[in-house]
C-alpha cells in the first residue's frame, strides 16, 4: 500500500505535465472540431455540430491524401521490412568490415527529418541537383519530381526506405540475435535446406519482432510530413499530399481550424483502428506460440 | 543501503511540483525608469537614441522575416547598429517564407508574445488589420511623444506605406522593402549577333525585349531551341507545383498583364466565377493561364519546382533568356560576381502586355504586375512595445535607406532614389531604380482580401494541376472559380 502510494507520487509529476500538454490539447482539438472556424473569417467560431465530420466523407481531396498515404505506407514499410530483413540477416554474419558498415547504415536515423528532405531536395532538384544530371547525362532519363507524380511518389519512398531501414535493420538484427540455436541445429541435423528453416523455424519466431516493427513504422508513415514537405510540397498537384502534409495545409496555410481539427481526428480515429488490428494480430500470435509450446 | 522516508517524498514531491510550476512561468517584464527623456532630438543625433532607449537598455526584442536580401540585411547590418546606438538587443530570425508566416501568426493568434516585431508583407495586411493584430505605430509615438525620433517621418516614404494605413491614415508597419516584380532579358542573348541574325530571319522583325505575349512567346522558342546544348532556355517558369509560388505568379503577375486584376474576384458580391460576375475563369483569364502553362516548354526543367528563390538562382546562373524576377533579386543577380554568372548582362524592361492593360493601368482601373514588399510591425502581444518602437524607426530613417536598397534592390523612400550610391547601381541594372521610380505607379499590391491565405490554398491546388498536366488551364480556373464561390461565403464574404 505505501509502495503503491509512494509510486504514483513519483508518476504524478509526469502524469501532470502528460496531461497539460497532451490530453488538454486534445481534448480542445475534439471541441474545435465540431466548429467551423476561420481565423480569418467574418464568422468566427461557430458551433456547427458534426458537420465538419459529414464534410470529410466527401472531401475527395482528403480522401485522395488517404489514398496516396496508404499507397505510400504500403511500398515504403514494405520495403523497409524487406531490405531491412535481409540486411539483418547480413549482419549476423561477420565478415570484412562489419562494424563500419553498421556504423555508416545507421547514420540516416540520427539526421532529421526536416533535414532528410532538404538534403534530398538538393540532390534532385531539376537543374542543380546531381541526380537528375546524371540521370539524363548517362542513361538519358528525365527525372523531374516537379513534373512526374510517379517519379515524385517513387523519391518520397525511396527518401524513406533510405531514412528509416537501418531503424528496422537494427531492430530485426536484435530479434534474430536473441533466436535460440538448438531448433535451427536440430532442423539441420534433420535435413532441412536454408529455405525451409527460414520459413519455418526463423519466420514464426521473428514474428512479434516483425509485427511490433510494422506497428511502429506504419505509425511512422502515416504521420509523413517534414521531408516530404521539403522535397515536394506535396506536388505534383496531390501525387506526394499525404494525409499529415494535407492537415498541415488546411491548419496552417489556410487557417481552418475547425476543419483541420476534425481531420486530424478522423485520421487519429482510423490510424488507431489499423493500429488496433495489427496489436489484435500481435497478440493472436503471441498466443499461437504459447499454445504450441 | 538508504531506505526511503516517506514523509521526506511526502514533502519533496510538492516542492518538486512547485519547482517546476515556477520555472515555467515567464519572468517580470522589467520596469521602466521614472524618468523620461525630454523633447525629441534634430535628426541624425545619436546621442538621442541613447537617451531614448535608457528604460529599456538591455533589453531583448525578438522578430522574425523571411530570409531575403533586405532582411538579411537589417540582421547583419542595422540590428548591430541599433544596438550599439540604444543598448537594445534585436534577435533577428529570418526563415522560409512559409514558417515566417506559421510562426507569425501563430504567436500573434494564441498571442504568445514571443516576437516583438513581425514582417507584414504587403499582401496578408489586411488580414492581419483586420484580427487587430497590430499595434497603432502612429497613435502609440502620439501616446509617448519622448520616443519619436525626428528622423522619423512617416511623410518621407513612398506611398507604398499606403498600404500599411488603417482607414484613419494611422500607420500599422513601417516600410522596409518594396520591389516590383520586373521583366529581366539577358543583353548578350539578345545582343547576339548570331541570335540576331536568326531571329530575324524566322520572325522577320528585330530581337528587342517583348512588349506583347506572343512575341515574348516567340523569343522563349527561339531561345530554346537556340540554346539547346548551350543550357539556355527561353523563359523563366515560377511553376512550383506543391508550392504557392506558381499560385502567385500566374495570379499577381501574369493574369493582370492580360487584364485580369484582384485574382478575378468580383469585390462587390464576392464572386469568382464568370457566371456569377467574377471573372476568374473568363476567357481573358484562360488565355492567361495557357499561355503560361504553355511557357513551361521553353522553361529550364527545374521550373516544375521553383519557388521565387529557384527562379532568381536559374536567372543567375544563366539559364535563361528571359523572366520575370521579383526586384529584390535584381540588384545581386545584376552585380555580384559571387553569386551570379550574368552580371553587366542583365536588361530590365516593362512585362508583355495585352492589347488596353497599359491604358487601364494609366487609368488607375488597372495594373501591369506585382507591386511586392513589407513592413515590420509590433504585434499587441509584445512585451518590449516601447523598445520595438525605437528599433523600427531606427530602420525607418532617412539615413539608413540607401546602404540598404544597394544591398537589396529596395527602396520604400523617394530620397533614395537620388541617393549616389542608387544612381550607380541603377546604371548597373539596366536602369531598375528608374523604372520603379517612373514606372511603379503602373503596379499594385495584392487586393485588400483579409482572407488572402485560406483563399489562395483554395485556388492553389487547381493551379498545381494545370502546371502537372492533370487537368487543362481552362478546366483548372472553372473548378478553381467554383471552389472559390464555394467558399467565401463559409469565411462571411457574399453569398
Amino acid at each position: 500500500m505505501r509502495s503503491n502510494r509512494m509510486g504514483w507520487g513519483l508518476l504524478t509529476p509526469t502524469l501532470l505535465i502528460l496531461g497539460i500538454t497532451g490530453l488538454l490539447p486534445f481534448f480542445y482539438v475534439i471541441y474545435v472540431g465540431f466548429h467551423d472556424w476561420n481565423i480569418f473569417a467574418t464568422t468566427g467560431m461557430t458551433f456547427s455540430w458534426a458537420n465538419n465530420y459529414r464534410r470529410l466523407v466527401f472531401d475527395n481531396d482528403f480522401l485522395l491524401s488517404l489514398w496516396n498515404t496508404a499507397k505510400f505506407t504500403v511500398w515504403a514499410v514494405g520495403s523497409e521490412l524487406v531490405l531491412g530483413f535481409v540486411l539483418a540477416q547480413t549482419l549476423t554474419r561477420d565478415f570484412w568490415g562489419k562494424t563500419f558498415f553498421r556504423t555508416i547504415h545507421s547514420l540516416p536515423l540520427m539526421v532529421a527529418p526536416i533535414a532528410v528532405g532538404a538534403v534530398w531536395r538538393l540532390l534532385n532538384i531539376p537543374g542543380f541537383g546531381p541526380v537528375p544530371y546524371f540521370l539524363d547525362k548517362w542513361f538519358g532519363f528525365e527525372y523531374l519530381i516537379g513534373k512526374y507524380a510517379g517519379q515524385a511518389f517513387a523519391t518520397t519512398v525511396l527518401m524513406d526506405i533510405w531514412h528509416w531501414t537501418p531503424f528496422v535493420t537494427l531492430t530485426m538484427l536484435a530479434g534474430l540475435t536473441t533466436l535460440p540455436k538448438e531448433p535451427m541445429e536440430q532442423a539441420v541435423v534433420d535435413g532441412a535446406n536454408r529455405w525451409q528453416i527460414f520459413r519455418h523455424l526463423t519466420l514464426p519466431m521473428m514474428m512479434p519482432v516483425i509485427l511490433t516493427t510494422l506497428f511502429i513504422r506504419i505509425m511512422d508513415a502515416l504521420r509523413i510530413v517534414d521531408e516530404v514537405y521539403m522535397l515536394t510540397g506535396g506536388g505534383p498537384g496531390a501525387a506526394t499530399r499525404y494525409i499529415g502534409l494535407h492537415i498541415y495545409r488546411i491548419v496552417f496555410p489556410k487557417t481552418d481550424y475547425g476543419y483541420g481539427s476534425a481531420m486530424s481526428l478522423l485520421t487519429l480515429y482510423l490510424t488507431t483502428v489499423l493500429c488496433w488490428l495489427l496489436f489484435v494480430g500481435l497478440a493472436q500470435n503471441s498466443k499461437q506460440k504459447d499454445g504450441a509450446a | 543501503m538508504l531506505r526511503f522516508n516517506h514523509r521526506v517524498i511526502r514533502l519533496l514531491v510538492p516542492l518538486l511540483l512547485l519547482s517546476m510550476v515556477l520555472a515555467a512561468c515567464p519572468a517580470p517584464a522589467a520596469a521602466p525608469a521614472a524618468e523620461a527623456p525630454a523633447a525629441s532630438a534634430p535628426a541624425g543625433d545619436a546621442s538621442w537614441w541613447a537617451t531614448a532607449a535608457a528604460p529599456y537598455k538591455g533589453v531583448t526584442i525578438r522578430g522574425v522575416s523571411e530570409s531575403t536580401p533586405p532582411s538579411n540585411y537589417v540582421k547583419d547590418v542595422l540590428a548591430a547598429q541599433f544596438t550599439e546606438a540604444t543598448g537594445i538587443t534585436v534577435e533577428f530570425e529570418t526563415t522560409s517564407w512559409d514558417q515566417m508566416y506559421d510562426k507569425a501568426i501563430k504567436d500573434m493568434e494564441a498571442a504568445t508574445g514571443i516576437y516583438d516585431f513581425v514582417y507584414i508583407e504587403q499582401d496578408i495586411i489586411y488580414a492581419y488589420l483586420a484580427n487587430d493584430y497590430l499595434v497603432d505605430i502612429t497613435q502609440s509615438l502620439k501616446d509617448k511623444p519622448e520616443l519619436k525620433s525626428a528622423d522619423f517621418d512617416e511623410s518621407k516614404f513612398t506611398t507604398f506605406i499606403n498600404y500599411f494605413k488603417n482607414a484613419d491614415g494611422d500607420v500599422f508597419g513601417v516600410p522596409m522593402e518594396a520591389f516590383v516584380k520586373v521583366y529581366l532579358y539577358r543583353k548578350d542573348l539578345f545582343g547576339d549577333a548570331d541570335a540576331q541574325a536568326k531571329f530575324k530571319e524566322k520572325y522577320g522583325r528585330d530581337l528587342v525585349p517583348a512588349t506583347t505575349h506572343a512575341e515574348y512567346q516567340e523569343i522563349a522558342d527561339f531561345f530554346t531551341e537556340w540554346g539547346a546544348g548551350k543550357d539556355i532556355w527561353g523563359t523563366t517558369v515560377q511553376g512550383h507545383t506543391g508550392h504557392p509560388a506558381s499560385f502567385y505568379e500566374f495570379f499577381e503577375s501574369v493574369a493582370p498583364t492580360f487584364g485580369v486584376y484582384n485574382w478575378g474576384i468580383n469585390m462587390e458580391n464576392w464572386k469568382a466565377s464568370e457566371a456569377n460576375g467574377g471573372t476568374m475563369n473568363s476567357a481573358k483569364a484562360k488565355a492567361a493561364l495557357n499561355y503560361w502553362v504553355g511557357l513551361l516548354a521553353d522553361a529550364p526543367p527545374e521550373a516544375t519546382s521553383s519557388t521565387w528563390d529557384e527562379v532568381g538562382a536559374t536567372f543567375a546562373a544563366g539559364r535563361a533568356a528571359q523572366g520575370l524576377v521579383y526586384g529584390e533579386n535584381a540588384a545581386w543577380i545584376a552585380t555580384d560576381p559571387d553569386k551570379s554568372k550574368v552580371v553587366g548582362n542583365v536588361g530590365v524592361a516593362l512585362p508583355p502586355l495585352e492589347e488596353g492593360v497599359m491604358a487601364e493601368a494609366e487609368a488607375g482601373t488597372g495594373y501591369i504586375g506585382y507591386y511586392d514588399g513589407g513592413a515590420f510591425g509590433i504585434p499587441h502581444s509584445s512585451k518590449n512595445k516601447e523598445a520595438t518602437l525605437l528599433w523600427l524607426q531606427f530602420i525607418g530613417q532617412e539615413s539608413v535607406q540607401a546602404d540598404w536598397a544597394a544591398a537589396g534592390s529596395r527602396v520604400v523612400m523617394a530620397s533614395t532614389y537620388d541617393d549616389p550610391k542608387i544612381v550607380e547601381q541603377d546604371s548597373k541594372t539596366d536602369g531598375y531604380y528608374t523604372l520603379l521610380k517612373d514606372q511603379g505607379k503602373l503596379f499594385a499590391g495584392a487586393p485588400p482580401f483579409p482572407f488572402h491565405a485560406a483563399i489562395r490554398e483554395v485556388i492553389a491546388p487547381f493551379i498545381y494541376q494545370a502546371i502537372a498536366g492533370e487537368i487543362t488551364p481552362d478546366e483548372a480556373l472553372d473548378q478553381a472559380a467554383a471552389a472559390v464561390d464555394a467558399e467565401l461565403p463559409k469565411l462571411g464574404y457574399g453569398e
